[in-house]
C-alpha cells in the first residue's frame, strides 16, 4: 500500500490543527495523543491539548506528577526518546532520528478563563473592575464546567503564536460537539453592543459614569430582564457588561478569526467513535453537523472494534472447532466429560463474541460508506488493557494508520 | 436501607461510554413495572431511549411511551420559555421577547444556563409530586451528561443565590438547593464499567461529592460485568490442547483460544475490581451483566431490570 497515499497520514502531515470530536468514552483522548505522537515521529513539531486525561495516559507521556502546570506546553518528546524501545522507523513513523517534537498541554478552564479576561482587558483598572464584579465571580465556577470557549480561544491563540506545526485538540468531554463548535458565537451573543445597550439604560452605582450611560427609554428586553432578575441586581449586571465596552470589537474580531481557522483547509476534524448502535447514530449526527456547519471533515477513528479471528465467522464452524477442541483436550489427558463441558463453554463464549464481531463489521462497513471517498475510516482493535507506556502509544498510532487501508 | 427507587429524583451519571443511558432506562422501566408513574428525562440531544419506542427524538414535552413511563428530552429553548412564563406569568411578553434573536441568544448564552434551566425545570416538575392528575410523577429518572456536569449542578443553587441575593430568584435558588440536597428526595447514581480507570474515577467522584457537597451517592451501578465462563486453571489446559496437533495445521482452532482468553481476561478484571467497588458503594452496588450485544433492545433492558429487582430487594 506504500505507493497509494494514506489519507490519515496526509492529514497528519499537512494539517495545522486537528480537532478530535465525539462523545465521551470512545477513546478520544488516547486517539488524540497517538495521532500527535505519530505526527511528531513523522518530523513535525506537535502539541496535543487535552482536558483531564487518564493517569495512565499521562504516565505514558512521562507526566505523572500530580501538580503539573496547567495551560502550559510540557515537553514529551524528545525528552522521552529513551522510553521508546527502538529508534528505527516504524511502519508509518520515521523513527526517533528524524522526529520532530511533541508537547502536551492540560487545560484548566477556570485558570484559562482568568487568563482570557487578562488578555481581553489589558487595562489593569478595567480588569480589576471585572475580576471584582460579583456577577463575574459567581459565574467563574460555571466557566470551569463549560470549558468549550476557553479551549477554543486557547487553540486560536496557540495557532497564532505559531510555535507548533500541528496542534491536536481533544475536545472537552462534558458537552456536546455543537456547544463546542459554537462556543465563540455563543460568547458574542452574551457580550455584545446590543446587550450593552440594553443595560446602558440602567443607572450605574458609580455616579461618575452615570451620565455616560444613563438614558431614558425602555425595551422589551429590558422589561423582561428587569422583571425576571429584579431591579436591585441590574446595576451589577450593567457594570459587568460595561467593563467590556471597549474590547467588544476586539472580541468580535478574534471570534471571526477563530471561526475562519476552524473552516480553513489547514484544519481537519476527526470524529472518534466506537462500536454500538448509539455510537453509530452519533457518528451520523457528527458527520451531518460538520457538513451543515461547513467544517472540514477528515475521517473517522473507530476504536474498540472486536476484530475476532476469521475462523470464528459462523456458527457451523464454531461447532466443528469446538469438537476439534474437545478432541485435543482429551488427547492431552483431560477426561471426556470435562473436555466436552469446557469445549461447550468456550463455544458458547466464542458464539457470543462472534455476534458482537459481526455487528462491529457491519458497523465499520457502514462507517466506511459514510466516510465516502474523500475521508478515511481508521479501525482500531479493542485493547485488553490501558496504554501506560509510550511504546504502546506508538504501536497504537501505527495501528491507526494500518486500520485505514484494511478491507472492511 | 431505603429502596433506591422510592426517591423522587435519580440523577444517573458517570464517565462517558459506561452505559448511563442504559442504566437510566433500566431503572425507569423497573420502577414503572413496580407500578410507579415514571418520567425519564434525557439530557443529551441524541436520544438513546427514543428509538426503542419508535421515536426519533425525545420530545421536549413529557410524552407517554409505555404504560407508566413518560419520556422527555431536555430542550434548552423550551425550558427557557417554561422558566420565563413560570416566573413572569406573562406569556405574551415572554413570547415576544424570546422571538427576538438577540434576546434569545443572550439568554441561551449565559454561562451555566444549561445547568440552571435544567435544575429549574426539574424543580418545578418535582413540585407536583404527590398531587393528582397529569404531570405528576412518582419518580423522575435523569439520564445526565458526564459526572462533571452533575457535580456542577450541585453548585448551581449557591451560584444563583449569590447573584440574586434577594427576590423571587433567591427564593427559587433556596428551593432548588433544598430539593437537590435532600437525600430522601434526590439520589445520585454513579454508573461505571468493571475496568480500571472508570472504577478509580467513580470512587474519586463519590468521594468528591461527599467532601465538596456532602452528598452520599445513592447507588453505584457497575455495568457490563463479564460472567466467569472459564476458570483460570482451565486456561492452561486450553493453551496446551490448542498447542497440540501438527505444525502448520491451521484449521482455526486457535480462534477458540483467542475467545477463551478474551472472556477469561475480562471476567478476571471484573472480579478483581468488584470488591473495591462494593466497599465504596457500602452495600449499594448494583451489578449488571454484560449481555454481549452492541444494541440493547427493550427485551435486553427487561433482563437488566430483573437484576435490578434482585439487587434492590436483597437489602
Amino acid at each position: 500500500m506504500a505507493s497509494s497515499p494514506n489519507p490519515l497520514l496526509e492529514t497528519l502531515d499537512s494539517s495545522e490543527l486537528i480537532i478530535c470530536i465525539g462523545s465521551g468514552g470512545v477513546g478520544k483522548t488516547t486517539s488524540s495523543a497517538a495521532l500527535a505522537l505519530l505526527a511528531a515521529l513523522r518530523g513535525r513539531k506537535t502539541l496535543v491539548l487535552t482536558i483531564d486525561p487518564a493517569k495512565r495516559l499521562l504516565q505514558a507521556l512521562g507526566l505523572h506528577d500530580d501538580d503539573l502546570p496547567a495551560n502550559t506546553p510540557l515537553e514529551v518528546f524528545p525528552r522521552m526518546t529513551s522510553a521508546l524501545s527502538h529508534p528505527e522507523p516504524g511502519p508509518f513513523d520515521l523513527g526517533t532520528e528524524k522526529a520532530g517534537s511533541l508537547h502536551a498541554m492540560m487545560l484548566d478552564p477556570e485558570q484559562g478563563a482568568s487568563l482570557m479576561v487578562e488578555r481581553l482587558l489589558p487595562d489593569k483598572s478595567v480588569r480589576e473592575e471585572v475580576l471584582a464584579n460579583r456577577i463575574y465571580r459567581a459565574l467563574l465556577p460555571a466557566l470551569s464546567a463549560s470549558p468549550d470557549l476557553v479551549a477554543l480561544e486557547l487553540i486560536a491563540d496557540l495557532h497564532r503564536e505559531n510555535n507548533f506545526d500541528l496542534i491536536v485538540l481533544d475536545t472537552p468531554p462534558a458537552h456536546n460537539t455543537m456547544d463546542f463548535l459554537q462556543a465563540g458565537q455563543t460568547f458574542s451573543n452574551f457580550i455584545n453592543e446590543r446587550v450593552l445597550k440594553w443595560f446602558s439604560r440602567v443607572p450605574r452605582k458609580d455616579s461618575a459614569h452615570k451620565r455616560s450611560i444613563f438614558r431614558r427609554g425602555g425595551s422589551v428586553a429590558m422589561s423582561v430582564l428587569g422583571r425576571l432578575f429584579g431591579a436591585e441586581i441590574l446595576p451589577d449586571i450593567a457594570e459587568f457588561f460595561y467593563s467590556f465596552r471597549e474590547v467588544m470589537p476586539l472580541m468580535r474580531e478574534r471570534n471571526e478569526q477563530t471561526d475562519a481557522l476552524m473552516r480553513s483547509d489547514v484544519t481537519a476534524f476527526i470524529a472518534v467513535t466506537a462500536p454500538g448502535a448509539t455510537s453509530l447514530r452519533e457518528a451520523y449526527h457528527l458527520r451531518e453537523l460538520l457538513e451543515t456547519e461547513g467544517l472540514p471533515f477528515a475521517g473517522f477513528v473507530v476504536n474498540r472494534v472486536l476484530q475476532a479471528p476469521a475462523s470464528l465467522s459462523d456458527e457451523e464452524t464454531l461447532q466443528q472447532l469446538s469438537e476439534d477442541l474437545q478432541g485435543r483436550l482429551e488427547s492431552t489427558g483431560v477426561p471426556t466429560d470435562q473436555a466436552e463441558n469446557l469445549a461447550a463453554r468456550v463455544r458458547e463464549g466464542a458464539k457470543r463474541l462472534h455476534f458482537m464481531d459481526r455487528a462491529d463489521r457491519t458497523q465499520v462497513k457502514e462507517l466506511r460508506k459514510l466516510a465516502g471517498d474523500h475521508a478515511f475510516c481508521a479501525v482500531v482493535p479493542q485493547m485488553e488493557h490501558d496504554i501506560h507506556v509510550l511504546d504502546e502509544l506508538r504501536d497504537l498510532a501505527n495501528q491507526l494508520v494500518a486500520g485505514v487501508t484494511e478491507a472492511a | 436501607m431505603r429502596n433506591l427507587l422510592d426517591r423522587h429524583i435519580l440523577l444517573v451519571t458517570g464517565k462517558g461510554g459506561v452505559g448511563k443511558s442504559t442504566v437510566a432506562l433500566t431503572l425507569a422501566r423497573r420502577a414503572a413495572r413496580d407500578g410507579k408513574k415514571v418520567l425519564l428525562i434525557e439530557f443529551e440531544s441524541v436520544s438513546r431511549a427514543g428509538p426503542l419506542f419508535g421515536l426519533d427524538q425525545a420530545p421536549a414535552e413529557a410524552t407517554t411511551v409505555e404504560p407508566g413511563l413518560d419520556l422527555m428530552g431536555f430542550d434548552l429553548l423550551y425550558s427557557l420559555h417554561f422558566f420565563a412564563v413560570d416566573q413572569l406569568k406573562l406569556k405574551a411578553l415572554v413570547k415576544m421577547a424570546l422571538r427576538n434573536d438577540s434576546v434569545r441568544g443572550f439568554f441561551l448564552a449565559m454561562p451555566a444556563i444549561k445547568s440552571i434551566l435544567f435544575l429549574y425545570h426539574l424543580y418545578r416538575l418535582e413540585a407536583a409530586h404527590g398531587t393528582e392528575g397529569d404531570g405528576r410523577w412518582d419518580l423522575i429518572v435523569c439520564d445526565m451528561p458526564t459526572s462533571g456536569f452533575v457535580a456542577g449542578l450541585y453548585g448551581v443553587p449557591a451560584m444563583v443565590g449569590q447573584i440574586f441575593r434577594i427576590g423571587p430568584l433567591a427564593k427559587t435558588a433556596e428551593g432548588m438547593g433544598k430539593l437537590l440536597f435532600d437525600p430522601l428526595k434526590t439520589g445520585v447514581v454513579l454508573v461505571t464499567l468493571p475496568e480500571e480507570m472508570p472504577v478509580v474515577e467513580t470512587i474519586e467522584l463519590r468521594n468528591a461529592l461527599r467532601q465538596k457537597h456532602g452528598i452520599d451517592t445513592a447507588a453505584i451501578v457497575v455495568n457490563g460485568v463479564y460472567p466467569t465462563l472459564i476458570e483460570s486453571a482451565e486456561m492452561t489446559a486450553l493453551s496446551e490442547a490448542v498447542g497440540t496437533g501438527e505444525a502448520g495445521d491451521d484449521n482455526g482452532v486457535d480462534g477458540m483460544l483467542w475467545a477463551a482468553q478474551v472472556l477469561r481476561g475480562r471476567s478476571e478484571r471484573a472480579a478483581q475490581l468488584l470488591p473495591q467497588l462494593r466497599r465504596a458503594a457500602g452495600g449499594r452496588l448494583i451489578e449488571l451483566p454484560h449481555l454481549f450485544k452492541r444494541h440493547l433492545p427493550l427485551s435486553a433492558i427487561d433482563e437488566l431490570a430483573d437484576v435490578v429487582d434482585q439487587s434492590t430487594r436483597k437489602r
